[in-house]
Protein backbone atom coordinates (compact mmCIF):
# COMPACT_ATOMS: atom_id res chain seq x y z
CA UNK A 1 0.00 0.00 0.00
CA UNK A 2 3.17 2.23 1.13
CA UNK A 3 4.36 1.75 -2.35
CA UNK A 4 0.95 2.77 -4.46
CA UNK A 5 0.41 5.93 -1.89
CA UNK A 6 2.29 8.41 -4.24
CA UNK A 7 0.62 7.12 -7.37
CA UNK A 8 -2.71 7.09 -5.31
CA UNK A 9 -2.72 10.63 -4.47
CA UNK A 10 -1.73 12.17 -7.00
CA UNK A 11 -3.76 10.01 -9.59
CA UNK A 12 -6.50 11.33 -7.59
CA UNK A 13 -5.94 14.64 -7.70
CA UNK A 14 -5.46 14.57 -11.72
CA UNK A 15 -8.30 12.65 -11.45
CA UNK A 16 -10.76 15.57 -9.59
CA UNK A 17 -8.84 18.39 -11.54
CA UNK A 18 -10.20 16.51 -15.03
CA UNK A 19 -13.17 15.50 -14.30
CA UNK A 20 -15.26 18.16 -11.91
CA UNK A 21 -17.03 20.68 -13.40
CA UNK A 22 -15.26 24.47 -13.27
CA UNK A 23 -11.58 22.87 -12.40
CA UNK A 24 -11.70 21.27 -15.35
CA UNK A 25 -11.53 24.08 -16.90
CA UNK A 26 -7.51 23.78 -15.61
CA UNK A 27 -7.46 20.27 -17.39
CA UNK A 28 -4.20 20.67 -20.01
CA UNK A 29 -2.12 17.41 -21.67
CA UNK A 30 0.85 18.45 -19.29
CA UNK A 31 -1.42 17.80 -15.89
CA UNK A 32 -1.27 14.00 -15.66
CA UNK A 33 2.36 13.98 -16.97
CA UNK A 34 3.02 16.67 -13.82
CA UNK A 35 1.55 14.31 -11.72
CA UNK A 36 3.10 11.02 -12.78
CA UNK A 37 6.46 13.52 -12.52
CA UNK A 38 5.48 14.54 -9.08
CA UNK A 39 4.12 10.98 -8.00
CA UNK A 40 8.18 9.89 -8.95
CA UNK A 41 9.68 12.32 -6.44
CA UNK A 42 6.75 11.27 -4.05
CA UNK A 43 7.86 7.75 -4.27
CA UNK A 44 11.51 8.57 -3.59
CA UNK A 45 10.71 10.35 -0.95
CA UNK A 46 8.78 7.93 0.59
CA UNK A 47 10.13 4.69 0.05
CA UNK A 48 13.79 5.61 0.02
CA UNK A 49 16.07 7.12 -2.32
CA UNK A 50 17.05 5.26 -4.95
CA UNK A 51 20.51 6.14 -6.78
CA UNK A 52 19.82 3.86 -9.58
CA UNK A 53 16.23 4.45 -10.33
CA UNK A 54 15.50 2.21 -13.42
CA UNK A 55 13.22 3.59 -15.77
CA UNK A 56 10.89 0.68 -15.71
CA UNK A 57 10.26 2.14 -12.21
CA UNK A 58 9.32 4.90 -13.91
CA UNK A 59 7.12 3.31 -16.14
CA UNK A 60 5.24 1.17 -13.79
CA UNK A 61 4.42 4.69 -11.22
CA UNK A 62 3.38 6.20 -14.26
CA UNK A 63 1.28 3.95 -15.24
CA UNK A 64 -0.01 3.27 -11.81
CA UNK A 65 -0.65 7.42 -11.63
CA UNK A 66 -2.93 7.03 -14.84
CA UNK A 67 -4.76 3.96 -13.80
CA UNK A 68 -5.42 5.72 -10.51
CA UNK A 69 -6.35 9.49 -12.12
CA UNK A 70 -8.65 6.61 -14.60
CA UNK A 71 -10.38 5.23 -11.58
CA UNK A 72 -11.36 8.38 -9.53
CA UNK A 73 -12.02 10.44 -12.91
CA UNK A 74 -14.44 8.01 -14.67
CA UNK A 75 -16.32 7.55 -10.64
CA UNK A 76 -16.08 11.46 -10.61
CA UNK A 77 -17.96 11.28 -14.11
CA UNK A 78 -20.25 9.21 -13.53
CA UNK A 79 -21.35 10.17 -10.32
CA UNK A 80 -22.21 13.61 -11.68
CA UNK A 81 -23.63 12.95 -14.64
CA UNK A 82 -26.13 10.72 -12.81
CA UNK A 83 -26.56 13.33 -10.38
CA UNK A 84 -27.03 16.23 -12.47
CA UNK A 85 -28.65 14.41 -15.10
CA UNK A 86 -26.50 16.09 -17.30
CA UNK A 87 -23.00 16.44 -19.00
CA UNK A 88 -20.75 17.57 -21.19
CA UNK A 89 -22.32 15.69 -24.34
CA UNK A 90 -26.03 16.76 -23.05
CA UNK A 91 -25.23 20.34 -22.99
CA UNK A 92 -23.25 20.37 -26.55
CA UNK A 93 -25.98 17.79 -28.50
CA UNK A 94 -27.92 20.58 -30.62
CA UNK A 95 -24.31 22.02 -31.36
CA UNK A 96 -22.62 19.10 -32.06
CA UNK A 97 -25.68 18.23 -34.43
CA UNK A 98 -25.72 21.25 -36.34
CA UNK A 99 -22.38 21.02 -36.93
CA UNK A 100 -22.31 17.77 -38.24
CA UNK A 101 -25.01 18.65 -40.47
CA UNK A 102 -22.54 21.18 -41.97
CA UNK A 103 -20.42 18.01 -43.25
CA UNK A 104 -20.10 17.27 -46.74
CA UNK A 105 -21.30 13.71 -45.96
CA UNK A 106 -24.02 11.36 -46.70
CA UNK A 107 -27.59 12.02 -45.03
CA UNK A 108 -27.96 8.33 -43.76
CA UNK A 109 -24.20 8.82 -41.68
CA UNK A 110 -25.37 11.67 -40.43
CA UNK A 111 -28.70 10.22 -39.35
CA UNK A 112 -27.25 7.25 -37.76
CA UNK A 113 -24.55 9.60 -36.06
CA UNK A 114 -27.33 11.80 -34.64
CA UNK A 115 -29.47 8.94 -33.28
CA UNK A 116 -26.72 7.40 -31.79
CA UNK A 117 -26.22 10.49 -29.69
CA UNK A 118 -29.79 11.60 -29.48
CA UNK A 119 -29.92 7.56 -27.49
CA UNK A 120 -27.27 8.75 -25.11
CA UNK A 121 -28.36 12.13 -24.45
CA UNK A 122 -32.22 10.77 -23.70
CA UNK A 123 -30.74 8.26 -21.44
CA UNK A 124 -28.48 10.55 -19.60
CA UNK A 125 -31.47 13.42 -19.22
CA UNK A 126 -34.12 10.47 -18.08
CA UNK A 127 -32.25 8.35 -16.01
CA UNK A 128 -28.92 9.70 -15.57
CA UNK A 129 -26.90 6.43 -16.77
CA UNK A 130 -26.12 5.55 -20.50
CA UNK A 131 -24.16 2.62 -20.57
CA UNK A 132 -22.64 3.27 -23.86
CA UNK A 133 -21.35 6.48 -22.36
CA UNK A 134 -20.39 4.65 -19.23
CA UNK A 135 -18.34 2.43 -21.25
CA UNK A 136 -16.86 5.17 -23.45
CA UNK A 137 -15.81 7.29 -20.69
CA UNK A 138 -14.10 4.47 -19.07
CA UNK A 139 -11.99 3.31 -22.09
CA UNK A 140 -11.31 7.14 -22.94
CA UNK A 141 -10.24 7.40 -19.48
CA UNK A 142 -8.11 4.46 -19.36
CA UNK A 143 -6.58 4.69 -22.95
CA UNK A 144 -5.49 8.54 -21.95
CA UNK A 145 -4.87 8.31 -17.94
CA UNK A 146 -2.52 5.24 -18.92
CA UNK A 147 -0.55 6.76 -22.32
CA UNK A 148 0.22 10.28 -20.42
CA UNK A 149 1.08 8.68 -17.04
CA UNK A 150 3.42 6.69 -18.33
CA UNK A 151 5.00 9.38 -20.41
CA UNK A 152 5.18 11.72 -17.50
CA UNK A 153 6.66 8.56 -15.17
CA UNK A 154 9.61 8.32 -18.03
CA UNK A 155 10.34 12.37 -17.92
CA UNK A 156 10.29 11.83 -13.80
CA UNK A 157 12.74 9.60 -13.97
CA UNK A 158 15.09 11.67 -16.52
CA UNK A 159 14.25 14.38 -14.35
CA UNK A 160 14.96 12.89 -10.95
CA UNK A 161 18.39 11.29 -11.83
CA UNK A 162 19.41 14.48 -13.50
CA UNK A 163 19.30 16.01 -10.28
CA UNK A 164 20.55 13.97 -8.56
CA UNK A 165 23.31 13.63 -10.92
CA UNK A 166 23.86 17.50 -10.27
CA UNK A 167 23.61 17.09 -6.19
CA UNK A 168 26.65 14.46 -6.42
CA UNK B 1 16.18 0.62 -30.94
CA UNK B 2 14.83 -1.45 -33.34
CA UNK B 3 13.05 0.03 -37.05
CA UNK B 4 10.20 -1.53 -36.17
CA UNK B 5 9.94 0.17 -32.78
CA UNK B 6 10.55 3.54 -34.06
CA UNK B 7 8.06 3.51 -37.17
CA UNK B 8 6.01 1.91 -34.64
CA UNK B 9 6.25 4.92 -32.29
CA UNK B 10 5.91 7.16 -35.25
CA UNK B 11 2.60 5.64 -36.69
CA UNK B 12 1.57 6.63 -32.76
CA UNK B 13 2.42 9.73 -33.15
CA UNK B 14 1.16 10.41 -36.52
CA UNK B 15 -2.78 8.57 -35.06
CA UNK B 16 -2.42 10.80 -32.33
CA UNK B 17 -2.20 13.77 -34.20
CA UNK B 18 -5.03 12.52 -36.90
CA UNK B 19 -7.59 12.01 -34.16
CA UNK B 20 -7.56 16.10 -33.00
CA UNK B 21 -7.77 16.97 -36.29
CA UNK B 22 -10.22 14.79 -37.51
CA UNK B 23 -12.36 17.65 -38.53
CA UNK B 24 -10.47 17.79 -41.20
CA UNK B 25 -10.53 14.32 -42.07
CA UNK B 26 -14.23 14.12 -42.28
CA UNK B 27 -15.08 15.62 -45.15
CA UNK B 28 -12.34 13.17 -47.06
CA UNK B 29 -13.62 9.97 -44.88
CA UNK B 30 -17.25 10.53 -43.98
CA UNK B 31 -17.01 7.45 -41.94
CA UNK B 32 -14.62 9.23 -39.70
CA UNK B 33 -17.91 11.17 -38.61
CA UNK B 34 -18.44 7.88 -36.58
CA UNK B 35 -15.65 8.70 -34.31
CA UNK B 36 -15.77 12.35 -33.88
CA UNK B 37 -18.64 12.05 -31.16
CA UNK B 38 -15.79 9.93 -28.40
CA UNK B 39 -12.74 11.32 -30.19
CA UNK B 40 -14.33 15.06 -28.98
CA UNK B 41 -15.12 13.41 -25.11
CA UNK B 42 -11.70 11.85 -25.34
CA UNK B 43 -9.82 14.83 -26.24
CA UNK B 44 -12.17 16.56 -23.59
CA UNK B 45 -9.54 14.44 -20.73
CA UNK B 46 -6.38 16.11 -21.93
CA UNK B 47 -7.58 19.83 -23.39
CA UNK B 48 -10.08 22.34 -22.04
CA UNK B 49 -11.68 22.59 -25.25
CA UNK B 50 -12.08 26.01 -24.90
CA UNK B 51 -13.54 27.07 -28.33
CA UNK B 52 -11.99 30.51 -28.32
CA UNK B 53 -8.70 28.70 -27.84
CA UNK B 54 -8.85 25.93 -30.55
CA UNK B 55 -7.49 26.47 -34.15
CA UNK B 56 -10.33 26.80 -36.92
CA UNK B 57 -9.72 26.96 -40.83
CA UNK B 58 -12.93 27.13 -43.38
CA UNK B 59 -15.17 25.84 -40.06
CA UNK B 60 -13.24 22.67 -38.85
CA UNK B 61 -11.45 22.90 -35.54
CA UNK B 62 -8.78 21.08 -33.92
CA UNK B 63 -10.28 19.13 -31.32
CA UNK B 64 -7.56 20.64 -28.80
CA UNK B 65 -6.22 24.32 -28.20
CA UNK B 66 -3.87 26.04 -29.33
CA UNK B 67 -1.21 25.25 -27.05
CA UNK B 68 -2.19 21.61 -27.17
CA UNK B 69 -2.11 21.04 -30.91
CA UNK B 70 1.76 22.96 -30.80
CA UNK B 71 2.69 20.59 -28.13
CA UNK B 72 1.47 17.25 -30.05
CA UNK B 73 3.14 19.11 -33.17
CA UNK B 74 6.29 19.98 -31.69
CA UNK B 75 6.40 15.71 -30.61
CA UNK B 76 5.97 14.45 -34.46
CA UNK B 77 8.15 17.29 -35.68
CA UNK B 78 10.79 16.05 -33.55
CA UNK B 79 9.70 12.46 -33.29
CA UNK B 80 10.54 12.66 -37.45
CA UNK B 81 13.71 14.20 -37.09
CA UNK B 82 14.99 12.64 -34.06
CA UNK B 83 13.75 8.72 -34.96
CA UNK B 84 15.36 8.49 -38.27
CA UNK B 85 17.88 11.47 -38.73
CA UNK B 86 19.63 12.61 -35.84
CA UNK B 87 20.74 10.77 -32.69
CA UNK B 88 20.97 12.21 -29.20
CA UNK B 89 22.00 11.26 -26.29
CA UNK B 90 21.51 12.05 -22.49
CA UNK B 91 20.06 15.51 -23.26
CA UNK B 92 20.77 17.71 -20.37
CA UNK B 93 17.59 18.89 -18.41
CA UNK B 94 17.64 22.23 -18.08
CA UNK B 95 17.17 22.58 -22.10
CA UNK B 96 13.29 21.11 -21.50
CA UNK B 97 13.14 23.69 -18.22
CA UNK B 98 14.06 26.28 -20.81
CA UNK B 99 12.07 25.22 -23.42
CA UNK B 100 9.08 25.44 -20.64
CA UNK B 101 9.44 28.79 -19.41
CA UNK B 102 8.38 30.49 -22.82
CA UNK B 103 5.01 28.92 -22.17
CA UNK B 104 4.63 29.76 -18.73
CA UNK B 105 5.58 33.14 -19.02
CA UNK B 106 2.63 33.58 -22.07
CA UNK B 107 0.16 31.80 -19.32
CA UNK B 108 1.11 34.34 -16.87
CA UNK B 109 1.43 37.02 -19.24
CA UNK B 110 -2.02 36.37 -20.65
CA UNK B 111 -3.76 35.39 -17.28
CA UNK B 112 -2.31 38.81 -15.84
CA UNK B 113 -3.19 40.85 -18.85
CA UNK B 114 -0.08 41.81 -20.08
CA UNK B 115 -1.68 41.08 -23.46
CA UNK B 116 -4.79 39.29 -25.32
CA UNK B 117 -4.90 35.92 -25.60
CA UNK B 118 -2.72 34.68 -28.92
CA UNK B 119 -3.26 31.46 -31.06
CA UNK B 120 -0.48 32.20 -32.41
CA UNK B 121 2.13 32.81 -29.22
CA UNK B 122 0.31 29.51 -28.19
CA UNK B 123 0.74 27.71 -31.08
CA UNK B 124 4.94 28.58 -31.20
CA UNK B 125 5.46 28.19 -27.05
CA UNK B 126 3.33 24.81 -27.31
CA UNK B 127 5.91 23.61 -30.08
CA UNK B 128 8.99 24.43 -28.41
CA UNK B 129 8.07 22.56 -25.80
CA UNK B 130 6.69 19.39 -27.50
CA UNK B 131 9.64 19.01 -29.47
CA UNK B 132 12.01 19.57 -26.82
CA UNK B 133 10.14 17.51 -24.62
CA UNK B 134 9.62 14.75 -27.08
CA UNK B 135 13.84 14.21 -26.46
CA UNK B 136 13.57 13.57 -23.43
CA UNK B 137 10.75 11.27 -23.96
CA UNK B 138 12.81 9.37 -26.58
CA UNK B 139 15.89 8.89 -24.41
CA UNK B 140 13.49 7.63 -21.89
CA UNK B 141 12.37 5.45 -24.53
CA UNK B 142 15.35 3.78 -25.86
CA UNK B 143 16.63 3.87 -21.41
CA UNK B 144 13.61 1.07 -21.08
CA UNK B 145 14.36 -0.72 -24.03
CA UNK B 146 18.06 -1.14 -23.42
CA UNK B 147 16.88 -2.20 -19.53
CA UNK B 148 14.45 -4.80 -21.04
CA UNK B 149 17.03 -5.68 -23.54
CA UNK B 150 19.64 -6.33 -20.37
CA UNK B 151 17.01 -8.05 -18.03
CA UNK B 152 16.80 -10.98 -21.28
Amino acid sequence: MKKLLPSIVTGFAAGVLTTVPLLKNFACCLLLPAAAVFAVFLDQKANGEDENLLMSKGVVIGLMTGIFAAVFGSTFDILITYIAKSNDLVSTFSEMQNFISNFPINETMKQQITNMMQSMVNDITHTGFSLFYTISIIANNFISDSIFGVIGGMIGVQIYKSRKARQR
Amino acid sequence: MKLFLKIILFTLIIIWCAGFLIEFIIPHFGSAVYALPFLNKFYSLVCHQNPDKLITINGYSTLVCARCTGIYFGFLFSAAIFIFAIKITEPKIKYFVFAGIPMLLDVLFYSIGIYQYSKTIALITGLLLGSVGFIYFYDALKKLYFEFKEKR
